[in-house]
């Protein structure tokens, strides 16, 4: 009767499964919310100082985890810059001089087109699933819905820069914020998510802000003006050649 | 007060051989300390002169908060004409316009972050040493060409050579993309490790095309050719800025802060040694004026038989040490002012010294700081530790009783 134990100890614990979802579920299910299989946005970042204000907007495509492509349309100036990512390759353009470029790890903690995001935030956004433990820390209901504290500790040989992140995933997936704090327990940066918008059929983060805990004037916002989910993209979308010469 | 001096002088001479031995002691701890220390001294304002002939300059002219958080937003505005003021200002200084970024530098192969520095052409060579120092290729020359000086480390590191292309990539002061492609016309090698790996020179036109710095820049850099002309510069820097409140002018304590307390450590830790010199001195110094009073014990008996306090005998005996410290203190400062002074005029160096210093672009020798402070400090503490040293002999004196004194051997 080996079983019996088992089962013993299953119906202890589903009934609390039932009602708290699993840590790294959520996670995950926030992170593919986020992503969708494919996604293609159309977004404006601003990047606010205490003396000068500048916006951009920009088109991104995404394929599963590994791959994106962030091309800038305006302003003119700059239109054409992008970046491509494929797992943790970072390969920037600039018309300019017509050259691609590809990012040095020794660079990845350099700001990401002058914005408070770093290169590494932006391309190793999805990490946190698989590199970190997690741990349901606070269930809060607020407005008619149910908003999880998540807290992500890396793991021993996590090749990360943080002591931990803290997550706050609303009922429907939607990442409400997530705080980086360094390794000696002092909060380096957050995000935080200031609109929610149904978009591309499901519930979205539309603004989001990204701000240094010690430099409160500054901050950078991406406003998603359109986003649509799991569409048809080429084969060659993610390729340094469309990186130089675009074909949509 | 005349007797006791005429008591004490000719004291002295009754061992005519002892005395000079000693004062010989002194003579040669003082022109040793003499030398040491105007050489010491010298060698300070060298090593201030020669790290801020690298890159500095002996001021600097800033937006105020730039020195401690640089940004390249942080930038003062028509950078050359203010540049060409400071220069009619301050006609017996070199200067130069400055601006500074951060880009990802690449070559056909590798890419590394580097410091890019735009500078004048015309004035950079006035101020820093780097132009001196292109070991291969030439300096910049226009102000405005897309040419590029690296340091040696980077050319090694980016596997580029003079006459390839290199391309920087960064962000402008308004935020855009700053984006250029450059042809590596020089490399340099300072010898100095971060300068060589991390820093490259770009015409001063060309990297505020580049950087759309709208005529901004972030430093102006003033050299001087001595340390003294500092505080005479520094106020007229000021009044050429003095309408501008957004402006500093900063000195070089400010900009190397580093480089004081560097001095300082040294020259304390120098003092281990002088005190092992000058304790000798002081113990031969003891050693002599106990045998001169042990040897007139009977003598000085007599004396106070004959009704001389004994505070008067030790006085008597003091006055003998500071007449023989005098006359090593005035032999030995001459004989070391003479020495510092040939090698001021003459300049000081060992062999190799010259070659080693020919590679980073510095004079080869090293000149002693002639000044009253240098030939004194020694001598004076030598003169001091005397003193202290007669306080036993002459304690004694206080004991003595006559009886007793004129039974002595």
């Amino acid at each position: 009767m080996r079983f019996v134990p088992a089962l013993i100890f299953s119906l202890l614990i589903s009934p609390l499964a039932a009602q708290e979802p699993d840590a790294q579920e959520l996670v995950r299910l926030a992170m593919e919310h986020w992503r969708g299989l494919t996604s293609y946005s159309d977004m404006t970042m601003t990047i606010h100082r205490p003396d000068w204000e500048r916006s951009m907007t920009m088109r991104s495509w995404s394929k599963g985890e590994k791959l994106s492509l962030v091309r800038v349309v305006e302003p003119k100036k700059d239109a054409g810059n992008g970046t491509l990512l494929n797992d943790n390759n970072m390969w920037t353009y600039t018309p300019k001089i017509n050259r691609i470029i590809k990012v040095p790890s020794s660079m990845m903690s350099q700001s990401w087109m002058g914005s408070d995001f770093s290169n590494k935030d932006i391309s190793k956004s999805t990490d946190i699933i698989d590199q970190y433990d997690h741990e349901l820390t606070l269930r809060e209901e607020r407005n008619g819905h149910v908003f999880y504290t998540i807290t992500s500790v890396p793991h021993e040989d996590a090749a990360v820069v943080w002591g931990k992140e803290v997550l706050t995933v609303r009922d429907d997936y939607v990442l409400i914020g997530q705080q980086f704090w360094d390794q000696d327990g002092e909060m380096v940066k957050s995000l935080e998510t200031l609109e929610v918008e149904e978009m591309g059929g499901r519930a979205v983060a539309k603004v989001m802000r990204m701000g240094k805990v010690n430099t409160p004037g500054e901050w950078t916002q991406i406003t998603s003006n359109t986003i649509e989910f799991d569409l048809e993209l080429p084969e060659n979308l993610f390729t340094l050649s469309n990186l130089r010469n675009p074909r949509q | 007060m005349t007797l006791n001096l005429r008591m004490a002088w000719r004291n002295l001479w009754r061992h005519k051989r002892r005395t000079w031995l000693t004062a010989t002691a002194m003579i040669f701890s003082n022109v040793l300390l003499v030398f040491m220390i105007s050489l010491q001294l010298g060698s300070y304002d060298m090593m201030i002169n020669n790290t801020l002939q690298a890159f500095s300059g002996h001021l600097q002219v800033q937006r105020t908060g730039y020195n401690e958080n640089p940004k390249l937003r942080t930038s003062m505005e028509s950078i050359q004409p203010l540049a060409d003021q400071l220069r009619q200002a301050l006609p017996q200084a070199r200067v130069t316009a400055r601006a500074e970024g951060f880009v990802l530098a690449s070559s056909e192969q590798r890419s590394f972050g580097i410091q890019v520095i735009g500078v004048q052409p015309e004035y950079e060579a006035g101020v820093s040493t780097i132009p001196g120092l292109v070991r291969q290729g030439r300096y910049l020359q226009d102000s405005n060409a897309s040419e590029i000086v690296i340091g040696a480390v980077t050319a090694k590191n980016l596997k580029i050579d003079t006459g390839d292309e290199l391309t920087l990539l960064g962000s402008g002061r308004d935020g855009s993309f700053a984006a250029g492609v450059l042809t590596v016309v020089g490399i340099f090698e300072s010898g100095n490790q971060a300068m060589d790996r991390s820093f490259a020179e770009i015409p001063l036109g060309y990297f505020q095309d580049m950087f759309t710095m709208d005529g901004h820049g972030h430093s102006i850099a003033i050299a001087l050719d001595s340390l003294d002309q500092i505080s005479t510069a520094h106020a007229v820097a000021e009044s050429v800025i003095a309408g501008n409140d957004q402006l500093s002018v900063l000195d070089w304590n400010a900009l190397h802060p580093g480089l004081k307390q560097a001095i300082q450590a040294d020259f304390s830790s120098a003092w281990f040694m002088y005190g092992v010199l000058i304790i000798l001195v002081a113990f031969s110094v003891l050693n002599t004026q106990l045998m001169s009073v042990l040897e007139r014990t009977r003598e000085f008996g007599v004396i106070t038989a004959l009704g001389i306090k004994p505070r008067k005998l030790a006085s008597l005996v003091m006055l003998e040490t500071a007449l023989m410290a005098m006359i090593g203190l005035i032999i030995g400062v001459f004989l070391g002012w003479l020495v510092a002074l040939y090698f001021n005029t003459a300049g000081f160096s060992y062999p190799g010294m010259e070659e080693m210093m020919e590679r980073f672009n510095l004079p080869g020798a090293m000149y002693p700081a002639v000044s009253v402070f240098s030939m004194m400090l020694g001598p004076s503490v030598v003169f001091l530790f005397c003193m202290l040293a007669s306080i036993y002999p002459a304690l004694r004196l206080l004991r003595l009783q006559p009886v007793e004194a004129m039974r002595a051997v």
